[in-house]
């Protein structure tokens, strides 16, 4: 296998992201992070929706898939069932994965496919320039809200701990080297990872900014049990976070492993030299 | 031709689905040729009835239509529904027990109350009245010697099932039988019925053979969402791809049924979804990515009565403007649409080398009375199909590899992840030959350009048009998909009166075959389009596409939207109807000439 440099995943498309964007962080992460496992870029594949964040594969040297909006996810999982030797990581932010994509993030998370899905969350849809979005706080206002945002936020490390996402972690765009810790953790987790990481809006999110998220965030405590998902739903719950760090990790069956089981049956039931021509005899 | 019409009829729940299909497969095993039509209501078991329909023939027949020889009445209501049917000395068979005494029965016709439910209650309980009735009418055809095969296609459709339930099926058969051959004073004449036996075919149904044809293509993955009356395809394929290694998985909704087929096709692997109208709807902005991220994937839309849910088991065409037109922008996809069970095996094989060697989206427009019907194929030869495979690019270390190169043939070779030296990220922005994102005017031009250029490559590799009837006809039908039964029946019937008709169908129908249909249209002096919507969603596209069709021949519409198949015979009629016209404004233009 060669050996990684993080020069290695550059993209032949410039970032386009704003100056100071948390997304460059998360770029610089994840680099790292697939230096660190040698990643090859010819067995990688980045694959994401609409949005900021979601221009992302644009800026590796993997294969990448810049899919429709939400729909990052069904297009990763896809592309890992058919071909599991593929390292998969979806990327996206909290619009794409929260509000058009929030049905496929429940199910990735039960199915338990083996790859790796990136949230950068800014608290906003800034592609689209600023408007609120599932994790906007109330009382935002906006071009679009112009009196007030009026619904409550998702907390999505809360969702992906309720459908038994394997493996849930929170970062933070400003501290890159807990960050690459936690994506490199999932990059290595066998099961569906999660990595919610906040990652503030310079341009049309003055509220949730760096500063202030700077501020508000803490890391989990070091005695937290990373295989207590119910203590790991009080921490996500806790009203005095965002608490940074390793939520939950469980080891389970992936979605792959218990599909192979199912061919092994079949092909157990059928016989391994089952051909098309015994297929046929069920129409004669 | 030597022809039987077999109808069974009853409550949704009282087994008429399984007892038609056990009659279907035991007659085809037997040699003989068989066409079905089922219709059942969208509620399990409920008030909803449901009705099978057998035409067991010597020669191939193209519909299940016509006047019935055996009525069998699990029900009381069917009785009075069905009975009207009937042919002149054919026989009503229905339940004693829960029937009674019949209110009005017409005259002409022999009726069998039997004491079914006492006769199944005998042996296990009253749910194998079905079986005793199957056996009932194995009885009277005597002559087809059916009674062993049967038995053993009461086995293998209840193979998974309880012995006690394999055993209760069989005695009640086997009592029926004898019921009616020891015990029944028979008033008819269907002891004399013979029909030759003609060999080794095979018995499918649409949605099988769709299946089936995916398989044989080469498909190793399929994801899908259920819905009716798709879920066959999905059922069937859950059961085989895993066999061979492949998938089928079901997902959340159709979105994202259709986004991991996509996933899946970028990792190289060829790929389906099939589906029916509300799906379709969720399903076309991934078709639009599919055909701008120039990705291959085949779906299926077995169509029913729309808009919205509709009447989710009934039967129309009305989602051919959503398959040609239903994506957002400029998108390049193809659009085939098989005849018959037959030919949905052919057309979804066509569909996979067409979405492998183009790289676009193709949609199989099926639909209600297509997919769930079983008849008779003839034998299919799997070792000598044209199965095509995507073009991969020659890659080898620092190659600047273009996913996107514009090319004569618009096509341009398609590297997977895992291939070395092929990294590149498929979008559905617009995007260079170097698959970076762009907004620029002359770049957006030039690759719909590219995109559009694949269909015209690909326009000489379509199936020929079917074409039926005589050339020389004057009177022309165009229509598509599964009318084609019930059109070519027509036709015959239509030459036994002395009326030429020649019909064509197109089985591409985007793009559409605009030269097939001038040079079918020139010598014509009327066309009649045959299609079940109200739009006449082929006339519209057929007169807008083929410039100054109408100055070659009047072009008509025959339409039907009642959920129901066209007949034959109403088929007839509206040719009748059109050759009269013809006649009269014929004999007018001659009159005019006389006179001057």
């Amino acid at each position: 296998m060669k050996k990684m440099e993080i020069s290695d995943y550059k993209g032949k498309v410039k970032p386009s992201w704003c100056p100071g964007c948390g997304n460059h962080g998360v770029l610089a992460a994840l680099k790292k992070a697939m230096a660190n496992l040698e990643y090859q870029t010819h067995n990688t594949t980045i694959v994401s929706g609409i949005g900021c964040s979601s221009r992302f594969p644009f800026f590796m040297s993997t294969y990448g898939f810049h899919s429709i909006h939400g729909r990052a996810l069904p297009v990763a999982i896809g592309l890992k069932e058919a071909n599991p030797e593929i390292n998969v990581i979806a990327v996206g932010g909290d619009g794409d994965g929260l509000s058009i994509g929030g049905n496929h993030f429940i199910h990735a998370a039960r199915k338990n496919p083996n790859i790796t899905y990136i949230m950068m969350d800014n608290e906003i849809y800034a592609l689209t320039k600023g408007q609120c979005s599932p994790t906007s706080r109330i009382g935002t206002t906006t071009k679009c809200n112009p009196y007030a945002w009026t619904a409550d936020r998702i907390n999505p490390v809360l969702m992906a701990l309720s459908f038994n996402a394997s493996y849930v972690a929170r970062g933070y765009a400003g501290d890159i080297k807990q960050l690459e810790e936690l994506i490199q953790g999932g990059l290595e987790h066998h099961g569906f990872a999660f990595i919610h990481i906040i990652s503030p809006c310079v341009q049309y999110n003055k509220v949730s900014s760096f500063e202030k998220m700077k501020e508000i965030i803490k890391p989990l405590p070091e005695n937290h049990n990373i295989e207590d998902r119910v203590n790991a739903m009080a921490y996500a719950f806790a009203p005095n976070g965002p608490y940074t760090g390793l939520f939950y990790k469980v080891q389970r069956p992936t979605y792959e492993e218990r599909y192979a089981d199912i061919i092994s049956k079949a092909k157990h039931l059928s016989g391994e030299n089952y051909s098309i021509e015994d297929v046929m005899k069920q129409f004669k | 031709m030597k022809d039987l019409i077999i109808k069974i009829s009853g409550t949704s729940g009282q087994g008429i689905i399984s007892a038609g299909d056990i009659l279907s497969y035991a007659t085809a095993r037997k040699g003989y040729y068989v066409t079905t039509y089922r219709a059942f209501p969208s509620e399990i078991r409920g008030d909803g009835k449901c009705y099978y329909i057998l035409r067991i023939s010597e020669e191939k027949t193209l519909t299940a239509t016509g006047q019935t020889d055996i009525q069998i009445c699990l029900d009381e209501d069917t009785i009075y529904e069905m009975q009207d049917k009937i042919k002149p000395n054919g026989v009503l068979i229905y339940d004693k027990d829960k029937a009674g005494e019949l209110k009005e029965v017409k005259k002409d016709i022999i009726t069998y109350g039997l004491p079914l439910t006492t006769i199944a209650k005998e042996i296990q309980d009253e749910r194998s009245r079905n079986m005793a009735a199957l056996g009932i009418v194995v009885g009277l055809l005597k002559n087809l010697h059916l009674e062993e095969q049967i038995l053993k296609d009461i086995e293998l459709r209840y193979k998974n099932k309880p012995q006690v339930v394999i055993d209760s099926n069989k005695k009640a058969l086997k009592a029926g039988y004898d019921y009616a051959v020891n015990k029944l004073t028979r008033k008819d004449n269907f002891e004399k019925a013979e029909i030759k036996s003609t060999g080794a075919k095979l018995i499918m149904s649409g949605n099988e053979a769709i299946g089936l044809a995916a398989l044989v293509s080469g498909c190793r993955f399929f994801s899908g969402y259920p819905i009716t009356p798709a879920t066959e395809i999905m059922e069937w394929l859950a059961k085989e791809l895993p066999k061979f290694g492949g998938k089928m998985v079901q997902c959340e909704d159709e979105i994202a049924a259709i986004n991991y087929a996509l996933g899946a096709s970028y990792a190289g692997v060829k790929s389906m979804t099939a589906t029916s109208g509300p799906g379709f709807s969720l399903m076309q902005e991934t078709i639009g990515l599919a055909s701008m991220a120039e990705l291959p994937v085949v779906v299926v839309d077995v169509q029913r009565c729309g808009p919205s849910t509709g009447v989710p088991t009934k039967t129309e065409q009305s989602d051919l403007f959503a398959a040609m037109y239903g994506t957002h922008g400029d998108c390049p996809k193809i659009v085939l649409a098989p005849m018959n069970v037959a030919d949905c095996f052919y057309q979804t094989v066509n569909a996979f080398n067409f979405a492998e060697q183009y790289q676009v989206p193709v949609i199989v427009l099926s639909d209600a009375s297509l997919g769930p019907r079983r008849e008779c194929v003839d034998l299919i030869d799997t070792n000598n199909l044209k199965i095509l495979n995507r073009q991969k690019p020659d890659l080898k270390e620092g190659d600047d590899y273009k996913r996107y190169e514009d090319t004569k043939t618009g096509i341009s070779p398609i590297s997977c992840p895992g291939d070395l030296y092929g990294e590149h990220v498929v979008t559905g922005l617009e995007h260079t030959q170097a698959n970076a994102p762009t907004p620029a005017n002359d770049i957006h031009r030039q690759m719909t350009e590219k995109r559009f250029r694949k269909l015209e490559t690909a326009a000489g590799q379509f199936s020929k048009a079917k074409t039926y009837g005589s050339e020389n006809a004057s009177i022309g039908i165009i229509s598509w998909g599964s009318t084609s039964g019930a059109v070519f029946e027509a036709i015959d019937k239509a030459k036994e009166k002395g009326i030429d008709v020649q019909a064509l169908y197109p089985r591409t129908l985007y793009p559409l075959p605009t030269d097939w249909i001038k040079s079918f249209v020139k010598g014509k002096e009327v066309v009649i389009v045959i299609e079940a919507n109200y739009n006449a969603q082929f006339k519209s596209t057929i007169v807008e596409r083929c410039t100054h069709i109408n100055r070659g021949a009047e072009v008509l519409e025959f339409l039907k939207y009642d959920g129901t198949p066209f007949t034959p015979d109403e088929i007839l009629e509206e040719i009748e109807k059109v050759a009269s016209v013809q006649t009269a404004k014929n004999d007018l233009q001659t009159n005019k000439h006389t006179h001057f």
